[in-house]
């Protein structure tokens, strides 16, 4: 409704032309030359008006117009003034011709007129926008609009302090929010709107001196307005040709948003997100995801690049505020938060790398507790909301391949950091009960140990380091493959998994992911670096313990097909990445102890894993001999392959690892052609260069304590030693063969004179206790002897704390080898490795 | 004619739950107009009208929210700004009436600390389906010091009244209060720096 002004009579009319001359004066104070009734810039103004508004603006006389106000620029001000007094004159009285007239003349003064005066001229110009858009008039709101925008792209040389933008942003916003009755008024009024919130946005963004755009009760209004035409226009796709052309309002908006956002200072960032968040809460948008995703993929590509790992902060910090909501909702944050994480740079993350994790892990553990107790509140035990198990796993899912896409921004060194924290998270029933979720039971245990390992899973997709003894500290190979002895056969997995991500550097794990016997392994195109200081020395201090873990994989009777396969893909892996001449013996070695496990009566194995075992043997021997180039190893290989081919094709992976394995009903006793034979492989590879010696020697893998202890783990026993401890165990019994038996004694000897009383009384007790661990060894085989063993570990637990400091196992075996005198170590602390190694 | 159309300006944002007819309120006081079959307001809606109150000449810039919950956050950011709210709810509807005291938290987050409120209840054309008493609201306003008024758009039953006594209850604040901030801030185009221009609004 327009305003309720009278119309003003001609007697009133003349009263205020002559009102505006005594203007005139006072402004000018003394003024002697008013000869005419009217001033002259008046006149000029007047003449623009044209008798008919039909004729629009009449051209000659606005040159004239433009060509005084540039020559007498102190009259500016006046001629502005008058002018917005006319126009407000013809808005009350519907003149809109006339309004649409005086409006141009006013943009054009404005374009013209670059010059300091401008200021005060900007004043009744402003005052005409503002009259046009209190209009309810549509016409009259675009039109204001439009010559807003055509200010707001004027650069101003000299800052306006006083002007505020309040009533602006606020009908803008309103604008965008038009629910006219036409729909094509109603567009051209939001798209109005759009443009008139970028003008503001424009005019004041680079200005210190004007009003704070970014201050929150801008950013509230102009913020949601933009989103709410973002998402209006989602699924019309289908336009007319000729309206393609122009841009729609979604287009307009998104460019304005980008523009917005582009220019957010470090500060600001803060405040332009926050209201992204509210709009996407009070919306319910996070659960359909899309538009949520769409959102921050325009703010994380709009903003400046080192800005952010503050959206991710901010997303982070909206993800625990919405701890208690449904599934499906934080589902939506995290799935925002792995597509933000995947577009920002490697320095994302931002200073507080660990703790983007620790928020993420926190929230899969959440996810967990709320599954297993079907409520968001732990206490009490009537949940308000019903929880959905499937939009939990859903939930936990997004976590673990948002972890994954977080860690693919970090450089190595970082990503090792992440691995080390998050298998510090894993909880370990019985040793770090504090760790483990809480109310949940063991079931919750076993579940968050999968979701943690899944996690891991994909940090270590991908990566790459050139130094695995850095990369893999004891610290975390070591609870890793104390967790690959598990009875749990998906825990099991998961560390293969993890393994082969890391030690594959080459890209070579694809090309193993299946077992088969290559005859030619050159069309694998393998990829192969020689193996270097830091890999040979990676090699010596944890061969050991990944042969043994993959022996005892292959024994576990839960593994199947996957399982076997995976463990082969780690074998091919090995000997690609880490091996040197020591490694691929005792790698053949490893084969053919698989191969006896596979045929030993003492084992009550089923058939599909013995005839898995052979095959994987088979597989890998074929493998190696091609490998090691000795054409006598080949042969042997291909003729016990070519027999089998023929009598025990079950033997075979082409058998045995396929949808319905081709089984025999039992496996008779087999010996001949059908086997690997230790003695015909030690005599070939003899004539080539290899330890024989060592070659002869059967594998025979030794439980350790720290084996013992993760098979309690996963009874669930409660018992609380430290692995760390245990562990130092485990590569003095590795090899207790004849061979080494001599090794072992030469260097025993060698030492003998330096080391006191005390380290051959510890050498002493240590072979009893090897004595009787040998005994629990095979009781655990039959599943009867853990009583012993908990007495010998405890024992051996205690007596390793009094005989000496507790060292990092690592240290000592790595620098202890070859060079025991050299260093400044208490001596018992460098022998101990050396005598038991070799 | 001043250059200035007006002596005072004062903002006033309407605010309740969705359906209790604050868009009706507005039409029915800027235009004299009841639209029947309205349909929900999309975040903000805004108004004007000028009224004279004791021969001054009151602009009284009107924002109508949504009373939707998901057009919450658009709408708050509109209390902040303004002189004064009129909180709205359905007399014949006791689920808006309830709902009043989540309204006065919300008004006491974001609105300015010196914000006059005003207690609405509209509908009472449809008094043979009246769920909240008089009287009961009529406590509860009094309870939270807010003057407390019954309407009907359709009938245009006290509206007229309502926008006016909060008129003069605004420019009665403002003139005891001479530092207001729609004095002593001046917004855009109702600034009153330019000497000149002072001068001449003196007729």
């Amino acid at each position: 409704m327009p305003l309720p002004v009278p119309d003003v009579p001609a007697s009133r009319r003349l009263a205020l032309d002559c009102r505006t001359i005594l203007d005139h004066r006072v402004g000018k104070g003394v003024c002697g030359c008013c000869g005419a009734l009217r001033p002259r810039y008046k006149r000029l103004v007047d003449n623009i008006f044209p008798e008919d508004p039909e004729d629009g603006l009449v051209k000659a006389n606005m040159e004239k117009l433009t060509f005084y106000a540039l020559s007498a620029p102190e009259k500016l001000d006046r001629i502005g003034a008058y002018l917005s007094e006319r126009l407000s004159r013809d808005v009350a009285r519907h003149r809109y011709g006339y309004v649409c007239i005086a409006m141009e003349a006013l943009d054009q003064l404005l374009m013209a007129c670059h010059c300091q005066s401008i200021n005060l001229f900007v004043e009744s110009f402003l005052k005409m926008v503002r009259k046009l858009l209190e209009s309810d008039k549509p016409n009259l709101q675009i039109l204001g609009t439009n010559s807003f925008v055509k200010f707001a792209n004027i650069e101003e040389d000299t800052p306006s302090y006083h002007r505020s933008y309040d009533f602006f942003v606020s009908r803008f916003s309103e604008m965008c929010h038009s629910s006219y009755e036409d729909p094509d008024i109603r567009t051209k009024i939001r798209m109005a709107g759009i443009k008139g919130l970028q003008g503001v946005v424009r005019k004041t963004v680079n200005d210190e001196l004007q009003a704070n755009i970014w201050d929150p009760q801008h950013m509230d209004k102009i913020v949601p307005s933009l989103l709410f035409n973002l998402q209006s226009g989602e699924g019309v796709e289908s336009r007319s040709p000729s309206e393609k052309e122009k841009e729609s309002p979604v287009e307009l908006t998104e460019r304005c948003f980008r523009e917005l956002l582009g220019r957010a200072a470090y500060g600001n960032i803060k405040n332009a997100v926050t209201p992204v968040l509210m709009h996407l809460d009070n919306h319910s948008l996070w659960e359909g995801k899309t538009f949520a995703v769409r959102c921050f993929k325009i703010i994380m590509y709009s903003i400046q690049s080192q800005h952010s790992h503050l959206v991710i902060q901010q997303l982070l910090g909206h993800l625990d505020a919405n701890s208690k909501s449904s599934a499906t909702v934080r589902a939506g944050i995290v799935e925002v938060l792995l597509e933000a994480a995947a577009i920002a740079t490697s320095g994302s993350v931002g200073p507080t790398v660990l703790e983007v994790f620790n928020t993420l892990l926190r929230q899969l553990r959440l996810s967990v507790d709320y599954e297993l107790t079907g409520s968001y509140d732990p206490g009490s035990s009537i949940g308000t909301k019903i929880i959905k198990t499937h939009g939990e796993r859903q939930l936990q899912e997004a976590v673990i391949r948002t972890i994954g896409s977080f860690a693919n921004t970090l450089p190595t060194y970082q990503r090792s950091e992440v691995m080390l924290f998050i298998m510090g998270k894993i909880p370990v029933p019985g040793v770090h009960p504090a760790l483990a979720s809480s109310g949940s039971g063991p079931e919750g245990t076993r579940m968050i140990q999968v979701m943690l390992l899944k996690s891991l899973v994909q940090v270590t997709a991908g990566f790459q380091t050139t130094n695995m003894l850095t990369a893999l500290p004891s610290s975390f190979l070591e609870p890793l493959l104390s967790f690959s002895l598990t009875e749990d056969p998906e825990v099991r997995l998961l560390v293969i998994h993890i393994l082969l991500s890391l030690i594959d550097r080459h890209d070579n794990r694809p090309k193993f992911s299946t077992i088969s016997i290559i005859s030619d392994i050159s069309v694998l195109k393998l990829k192969v670096d020689k193996c270097s200081r830091q890999d040979n020395l990676f090699m010596k201090k944890h061969g050991q313990q990944l042969y043994r873990h993959i022996y005892l994989g292959c024994k576990e009777q839960s593994s199947g097909r996957q399982h076997y396969e995976n463990l082969y893909n780690l074998l091919a892996l090995l000997s690609m990445e880490l091996a040197n001449e020591e490694v691929v013996v005792d790698l053949i070695r490893l084969a053919l102890a698989l191969q006896d496990l596979a045929l030993s009566t003492e084992e009550s194995m089923p058939v599909y894993n013995r005839c898995a075992v052979h095959a994987l043997a088979a597989a890998y021997l074929n493998l190696i001999c091609q490998l090691t180039t000795v054409p006598a190893f080949c042969q042997h290989i291909h003729e016990v392959i070519e027999v089998r081919q023929k009598e025990a094709p079950f033997l075979l992976p082409e058998d045995v690892f396929i949808e319905v394995p081709k089984l025999p009903p039992s496996l008779e006793k087999m010996e001949g052609e059908v086997l690997f034979l230790q003695s015909k492989i030690t005599e070939v590879l003899g004539g080539s260069g290899y330890n024989i010696d060592r070659l002869a020697t059967p594998y025979i893998p030794q439980y350790t304590d720290d084996d013992r202890l993760s098979k309690r783990k996963s009874i669930g026993e409660t018992i609380s030693i430290q692995p760390e401890v245990e562990s130092r165990n485990s590569p003095e019994k590795e090899e207790r063969t004849p061979a080494e038996e001599i090794t072992f004694e030469t260097l025993k000897n060698a030492i003998v004179d330096s080391v006191g009383m005390e380290e051959q009384e510890r050498e002493r007790r240590r072979q009893v206790v090897e004595k009787f661990q040998k005994a629990p060894f095979e009781e655990i085989a039959a599943h009867c002897g853990a009583r012993a063993t908990l007495l010998q570990s405890k024992l051996n637990q205690i007596f390793e704390i009094t005989i000496r400091p507790p060292p990092s196992p690592s240290g000592t075996i790595s620098s202890g080898y070859g060079q025991t005198q050299s260093r400044s170590v208490p001596v018992y602390e460098m022998k101990f490795p050396d005598l038991c190694v070799y | 004619m001043s250059m200035e159309d007006y002596d005072y300006l004062f903002k006033i944002v309407l605010i309740g739950n969705a359906g209790v007819g604050k868009t009706c309120l507005v039409r029915r006081f800027t235009q004299g107009l009841f639209p029947p079959g309205q349909g929900a307001t999309i975040g903000v809606d805004f108004m004007i009208k000028t009224v004279e109150i004791k021969g001054q000449k009151v602009k009284l810039q009107i924002w109508d929210t949504a009373g939707q919950e998901r057009f919450r956050s658009i709408t708050q950011s509109y209390y902040r700004s303004a002189n004064a709210l009129i909180l709205t709810y359905d007399i014949t509807c006791e689920d808006s009436f309830r709902c009043l005291p989540e309204w006065l938290k919300e008004i006491e987050q974001y609105a300015n600390s010196q914000v006059v409120t005003i207690l609405v209840g509209n509908k009472i054309d449809l008094a043979e389906k009246r769920e909240v008493l008089r009287h009961r609201a009529q406590d509860f306003a009094e309870s939270q010091s807010m003057v407390y008024l019954e309407t009907s758009a359709k009938e245009s039953d006290n509206v007229e009244k309502l926008f006016l006594s909060l008129a003069g209850e605004l420019i009665r604040e403002a003139k005891q209060n001479k530092l207001d901030n729609s004095d002593a801030a001046p917004t855009l185009g109702e600034g009153k720096s330019i000497s000149y221009l002072g001068c001449c609004s003196i007729n």
